[in-house]
């Protein structure tokens, strides 16, 4: 009785677990390799394009709400041009946090397909629940993405208005941390905020 | 008899005339140290904001976490007034209703001077713009008040005048029109008030009174002041004797005093002032104003 000729799964199953005929061990371990460095280049390069403003804003919830708002602070127009974007403040910059982080984004994606956020009046809405969040991350690592860039040690008082320094030795006498005073540095403050939402 | 009568007749109606201007004040104030202390607009800050409990423009004043632990308003915010005037005064903060062409700041010179028995104070700036503000009071168009506390009102030592402007007082958008000025626990007797000092440029009267539990003004009471515009320079003096009477915070040598000062421009009137940080008055000793004997 002759019998079927096996279907492309198995076959394929078959091809891959064989032992290669034509190539040594060393010419799969080097075209294994270098493929592997295409493949992790290729996959941090997706993920530190997401990790651009483009990127960012070219979902309108992100541009029309909170971009808007960004492009009037100093993190977005300063004297020395120096800019802090989205990622700078949202995406943790470490490899382990980061991927942590984007896999917690895929909630944002759904949130995409189902507009959520799609008008102001929503945004609006649930603008004080998102905020909650970023502040809550924020407590928890030390206000770690703004550490990425500034440093009280490295603060020169001296350049600093009297007002700014003084409570910056302050925040510093008292163990504080950054989002505590500047909770609406790069965004407004959501108006529905409640006393405990206050962290100074 | 009939020259002796003659001659007392006419040194009384000497002594009476004097009575209405300065008695011999310093009389060369070019000898008496200058201190220029610039006056901004206050907008809506209230006490209650400044110490927290309160929000506007939904956020808290940044600095009561510092207040509440002894900072006076001085500490962090000296060298900014005139930039927290122009601030406040476009109506970007603690300003609900701007009006188009108030200045933010004033600056105003201080001297001040004793002569063991009365205490001078001298105040000149420059009258700003027009602003064509709702005209609040028709009968002035400048007004100069000054406050001194003994050390009795709470946070005056901190915030000047502060500590009688509150959220409810007149002018205020939830104030009511009967309530004036006050201190909390304010009471004459028990020596908790703000003397309060005011001249009036229209109907050119000296005020002398108090903030208590609410503010109280008498015509006259004990201060002579003198005020005029000199083409575009305003100069006030004021005379009051330092030991002073009910209502007056009297004024011993070698003390320190908390003070504030308040320019009505433009026949303003309540809230719309422009006023000064907290200072202190030395007497024979150093303040931020120093008043020495002359």
């Amino acid at each position: 009785m002759a019998t079927n000729p096996p279907r492309v799964g198995t076959r394929l199953c078959s091809a891959l677990h064989r032992s290669s005929a034509k190539c040594t061990v060393l010419t799969l371990l080097v075209i294994g390799f270098f493929s592997g460095v295409l493949f992790w280049g290729g996959f941090n390069t997706v993920m530190e394009w997401t990790n651009t403003e483009k990127f960012c804003i070219s979902c309108h919830e992100m541009y029309d709400n909170v971009y808007k708002e960004y492009q009037h602070t100093i993190h977005y127009n300063n004297r020395t041009g120096v800019r802090a974007v989205c990622s700078d403040c949202h995406v943790p910059q470490a490899w382990g946090p980061k991927m942590i982080r984007k896999i917690q984004a895929s909630r944002e994606v759904w949130g995409k397909i189902t507009g959520t956020i799609n008008t102001s009046e929503k945004f609006e809405a649930k603008r004080l629940t998102l905020a909650r969040r970023e502040w809550k991350r924020m407590l928890a690592n030390d206000s770690l993405e703004c550490r990425n860039c500034h440093s009280f040690e490295s603060m020169d008082k001296e350049k600093q208005a009297t007002r700014a320094s003084r409570q910056h030795q302050n925040a510093v006498e008292e163990g504080m941390t950054c989002i505590q005073c500047h909770q609406g540095i790069a965004h407004e403050l959501p108006k529905d905020m409640e006393d405990d939402d206050f962290l100074n | 008899m009939k020259k002796t009568l003659i001659a007392a007749t006419i040194g009384l109606s000497f002594s009476i005339v004097q009575g209405m201007a300065l008695a011999a004040p310093p009389a060369d104030w070019s000898k008496v140290g200058a201190t220029e202390i610039t006056l901004f607009y206050p907008g809506i800050s209230p006490m209650e904001w400044i110490t927290g409990s309160l929000r506007i423009d939904r956020v808290r004043h940044g600095g009561s976490r510092a207040f509440g632990q002894g900072d006076t308003c001085a500490d962090c915010h000296a060298d900014e007034t005139a930039e927290m005037g122009e601030k406040i005064v476009t109506g970007e903060k603690l300003e609900p209703n701007p009006v188009p062409g108030k200045p933010g700041a004033i600056p105003v010179t201080i001297q001040a001077a004793h002569d063991g028995e009365n205490l001078y104070m001298k105040f000149s700036w420059k009258q700003p713009g027009a602003a064509n503000s709702p005209k609040m009071d028709d009968k002035n168009p400048m007004k100069i008040a000054f406050m001194l506390d003994g050390g009795k009102v709470a946070m005056a030592d901190q915030s000047g005048c502060w500590a009688s402007c509150h959220a409810d007082s007149r002018t205020m958008p939830d104030g009511s029109d009967d309530k004036t000025k006050y201190v909390k626990d304010g009471s004459l007797a028990g020596g908790v008030f703000y003397d309060l000092v005011q001249w009036r440029s229209g109907e050119n009267k000296a005020f002398n009174g108090y903030v208590a539990d609410k503010r109280v003004q008498n015509e006259g009471g004990g201060i002579v002041a003198e005020g005029k515009l000199d083409g575009d320079t305003w100069t006030v003096t004021f005379q009051r004797k330092l030991a002073g009477g009910e209502g007056d915070v009297s004024l011993e040598s070698g003390k320190t005093y908390n003070f504030g000062i308040a320019v009505h421009d433009d026949h303003t009137a309540g809230r719309f002032h422009h006023v000064s940080l907290g200072y202190t008055l030395g007497i024979d000793t150093k303040g931020d104003l120093t008043a020495m004997k002359f």
